[in-house]
């Protein structure tokens, strides 16, 4: 399958792919994504699935296919024996980890280590002195980047009596304040407290729930800065010491720490606040000798202060809409990266760019789950399936109708962006492709993006992590279903009186009773399910 | 023209729906066809095929992104087998309640086993869906009769779990 492209034709490589070979340790969307970018550089690809994915669209677009396991995640997608055993057998030369499962275990870029395979990512050093929030807030504090006020070290919950030791710090930290885990993620580990007398329980409970999550139950105090935006910053570094940011994203539309919608570039930053955010990114890169893709997170309040948050070791979900605006294929480069190739000169020159980048795209991330019902997750079959297209749409999705929706795995399904030459083109175009997006049988969040899409708080920019709950009360989301619900119900019984022909009627859709559109509708009716 | 019962298989009380002069429902393509009533701009919809069960059928809708699994039934005949059923059941009765499946997942457990009297907000069944676990509560006092899952069962949404009587 993979095609023979002469390789002295290409300028980004050294004549040849970076690998003959890679494994894809994932699933889904972005298994697709990493193998799309290995068959344009030429490299053979080796999908791994579980019982549960056999016919998924990953494994039908792989070159070389090797079952890991049953369905759930343990037993599968998160055994390293299993995948690096599969690297080994089928000759693969390095071993992209995607996002989520395996992505930031250092002990798995060890074990690929191990084996004499590549690991595209940072190195298991990296991951480990970034994964750890603590050692990150220290680090970032070393670099002169602001951190969220809070503390740096783990707080002493083995004992009752030190940790009374942390209330005055906790005063004047402030509250509401958070407890977090130092190894967390997903909000596990993590609590929120009003008040003083509340502290030494949620620091033993967010512990003792670190503990069981991550093995780990370090846990640390942080200010709760509310309202703030989520804004991260793309950082791409090789084996060569170039390390540069690429740009940065809103996040800020989340829901329980899951993104719904993302974008690129930030709105209402100038081009300043740009520069000073991605140099500190870069510090911080450069801090910790990042190779490869990250991202570093930010929190950004109303009066334009940011605090640094977090790195991730690891591509993000949304990465996409900064290879909309960069021009920079971040895939390709991980590949070219991890093979010892320096950076191209063409993401270097659109990093210099970043701080205006002259183009604006937006991500949203359709999933199998009921935006009328607390987003509660909705598995299932596909039935019809049809995405959107046209100028400036790009969707990324392994999805086509009829395959399932397991439960075992992640609701994502698909990633419609779109790209224009500014933020309210964006917007027209969200609302635009939205428009053609058709899914049956399974529940999506098409609904809730809909929303977002003709929101004036949205176009204005109005944005925070607090948008979702504020804008798309259960009192929106359950007024909007009831009102599709109404027409559901009117539409059910029509059907079962039986479809009227509408020779009756002449359309008035379009501009007069088209031949065509009569020749269409009579074919359709014979074919009507009744 | 008939007036139906429809019924949303996810919940809800079921809904008689006479269908107003000038409302019409026109093919377009394969799977779509736009809905037309006198005062609101038409509206593109997803019709699935009509599947039969007990006295009606099941059918999916989607509106807007909103996706609806609907059960159809003529609401003249519904009415008049309520109407048996309920004298059948007796005075205190109030008759079978068919108890579907909200969500689709895996049941990981059934607390109750036929015969067994349970009182409303009684757990009954846990359905695991992508790590999470919705319990299921009786909706109001009963006896349950048949169980249509065992526990490792896969159930789609709108799939019968148990009747209670």
């Amino acid at each position: 399958m993979t095609q023979a492209v002469p390789a002295s034709l290409r300028k980004d490589t050294r004549g040849s792919p970076p690998f003959a070979k890679v494994l894809v340790a994932n699933r889904g969307e972005i298994a697709l994504r990493v193998i799309r970018a290995c068959r344009e550089l030429g490299i053979a690809t080796v999908a791994v699935y579980s019982d549960a994915d056999a016919t998924a669209g990953h494994v039908r677009a792989a070159d070389e296919v090797v079952r890991i396991g049953p369905p759930p995640p343990t037993e599968s997608y998160l055994r390293i024996d299993a995948i690096v055993d599969a690297a080994v057998r089928t000759g693969a030369e390095a071993v992209h980890p995607g996002y989520g499962f395996l992505a930031e275990r250092a002990g798995f870029a060890r074990a690929v280590a191990a084996a004499g395979l590549r690991f595209v990512g940072p190195s298991a050093e990296a991951i480990e002195s970034l994964g750890d929030k603590l050692r990150a807030r220290r680090l970032a504090r070393g670099v002169g980047v602001p951190v969220v006020p809070g503390t740096l070290e783990p707080a002493p919950v083995s004992d009752r009596q030190e940790l009374a030791g942390l209330e005055a710090t906790a005063a004047e930290i402030g509250f509401p304040l958070l407890v977090k885990a130092a190894a967390g993620g997903g909000g596990r580990g993590m609590r929120r407290v009003r008040a003083l007398e509340d502290l030494a329980d949620a620091l033993l409970a967010g512990s003792a729930e670190a503990a069981s999550a991550f093995g780990d139950g370090a846990v640390y105090l942080e200010r709760e800065i509310t309202p703030a935006r989520h804004i991260e910053v793309q950082l791409l570094g090789d084996a060569h010491g170039t390390i540069v940011a690429l740009g940065e994203r809103d996040c800020s539309l989340q829901r329980r720490h899951q993104k719904l919608v993302e974008e690129a570039p930030a709105p209402g930053l100038t081009p300043a606040e740009r520069t000073e955010l991605h140099a500190m990114a870069v510090r911080l890169g450069q801090a910790a000798g990042l190779e490869n893709a990250a991202t570093c997170e930010f929190l950004r309040d109303p009066e334009g202060r940011v605090w640094f948050l977090e790195v991730n070791t690891r591509l993000q979900v949304e990465h996409g809409v900064t290879e909309l605006v960069s021009g920079v294929d971040i895939v390709r480069e991980q590949l070219r990266i991890a093979a010892g190739e320096p950076m191209a000169e063409a993401t270097v020159a659109a990093a210099s760019r970043a701080a205006d980048p002259g183009s604006h795209a937006i991500e949203v991330r359709l999933s199998a789950e009921d935006p009328g019902n607390a987003f509660v997750p909705t598995p299932g079959t596909v039935g019809v399936w049809r995405m959107p297209a046209g100028p400036g749409v790009r969707v990324d999705t392994a999805i086509e109708a009829g395959d399932p929706v397991p439960p075992d795995y992640d609701n994502l399904i698909a990633k419609i962006l779109v790209h224009a030459s500014d933020r309210d083109a964006a917007i027209d175009r969200l609302g635009r492709a939205l428009g053609e997006v058709a899914v049956s049988g399974v529940q999506t969040t098409l609904p809730f993006h809909r929303f977002v899409a003709g929101s004036a708080a949205f176009r204005a920019g109005d944005l925070s992590t607090g948008w979702v709950d504020e804008h798309w009360s259960s009192a929106t989301a359950t007024a909007a279903r009831d009102a599709a619900a109404d027409a559901a119900r009117l539409v059910a019984a029509l059907a079962a009186e039986g479809v009227r022909t509408p020779a009756a009627n002449p359309p008035r859709d379009g501009p007069g009773a088209s031949p065509w559109r009569l020749a269409g509708r009579r074919a359709a009716i014979d074919r009507w399910p009744r | 023209m008939t007036t139906w019962r429809i019924e949303d298989v996810a919940g809800g009380v079921p809904v008689d729906v006479a269908i107003p002069e000038g409302a019409e429902l026109a093919p377009v393509g394969r799977i779509e066809a736009v809905l037309r009533q006198p005062s609101s701009p038409p509206r593109t919809v997803l019709l699935g095929p009509a599947r039969p069960e007990g006295a009606g059928h099941l059918r999916e809708v989607v509106v807007d992104g909103w996706r609806f699994e609907l059960a159809v039934s003529d609401a003249g005949r519904a009415a008049l087998r309520e109407r048996a059923t309920r004298e059948q059941a007796g005075a205190a009765g109030g008759g079978p309640l068919r108890v579907r499946a909200v969500i689709p997942g895996r049941v990981v457990a059934i607390a109750v086993a036929p015969g067994d009297l349970v009182t409303a907000g009684e757990p009954m069944l846990i359905i695991e869906a992508m790590k999470m676990q919705n319990e299921l509560r009786a909706p109001r006092d009963g006896t349950i009769g048949e169980i249509a899952v065992t526990a490792g069962s896969t159930v789609e949404r709108g799939d019968l779990l148990l009747v209670l009587t």
